[in-house]
């Protein structure tokens, strides 16, 4: 799923340890994240969400079925 | 758990494994034990190996879900191998092939383990 949290992070100049120490996972999970590895679940979703002080909706990309 | 709490602990559990082994060795060695005194000792490593898997468990438990979703692959992948290569061995030992230890068991599926933990992560780097 594509997603704007790199760009989001970057824009706040944090590092991905930063953001990872924030949401409560690991910095390999950030990551994962960010390359679109990894779909978080909707719990981490709504943390990372909150983190930006954006919606879901304005962070990751629903890609439709 | 920090990671190095975990290491600390699971070094100590290791350390603590060893010296059991070493003592039960030691004590089985002489003439000095009966029944079920023997059975005891020979059981002593357990102890402290039960410990190491109860610690695994509480690290297991604060992994967050990306780590638990490779572990659980990896555990997959890891008892799926065990089973083929050890039945596999079961059924060549049947046509003659030396019979090995049940000690031979638990490293393979670590080795397994480990090998599935590197190439899963690989999925979501």
């Amino acid at each position: 799923m594509k997603n704007r949290v790199r760009e989001l992070r970057g824009a706040r100049d944090w590092s991905q340890a930063a953001l990872a120490g924030l949401l409560g996972v690991s910095r390999q999970t950030v990551n994962a994240i960010e390359v679109g590895r990894y779909d978080p679940s909707l719990p981490l979703a709504f943390r990372i969400a909150r983190v930006f002080g954006l919606t879901i909706e304005e962070i990751f990309e629903d890609a439709g079925e | 758990m920090r990671p190095l709490t975990y290491l600390r602990d699971f070094t100590l559990g290791l350390l603590a494994y060893a010296a059991a082994l070493f003592l039960s060795n030691h004590l089985l060695g002489g003439d000095g034990l009966d029944q079920p005194w023997r059975t005891a000792v020979a059981l002593l490593p357990m102890l402290p190996a039960c410990g190491i898997c109860a610690l695994v468990m509480h690290h297991v438990r604060r992994m967050d879900e990306l780590q638990r979703r490779v572990q659980v692959e990896a555990l997959a992948l890891a008892f799926a191998g065990t089973a083929l290569i050890t039945f596999s061995y079961g059924f060549l030992e049947g046509s003659g092939f030396p019979r090995l230890s049940m000690f031979t068991v638990w490293p393979l599926m670590a080795a397994l383990w480990v090998g599935a933990l590197l190439l899963v992560g690989r999925r979501y780097a």
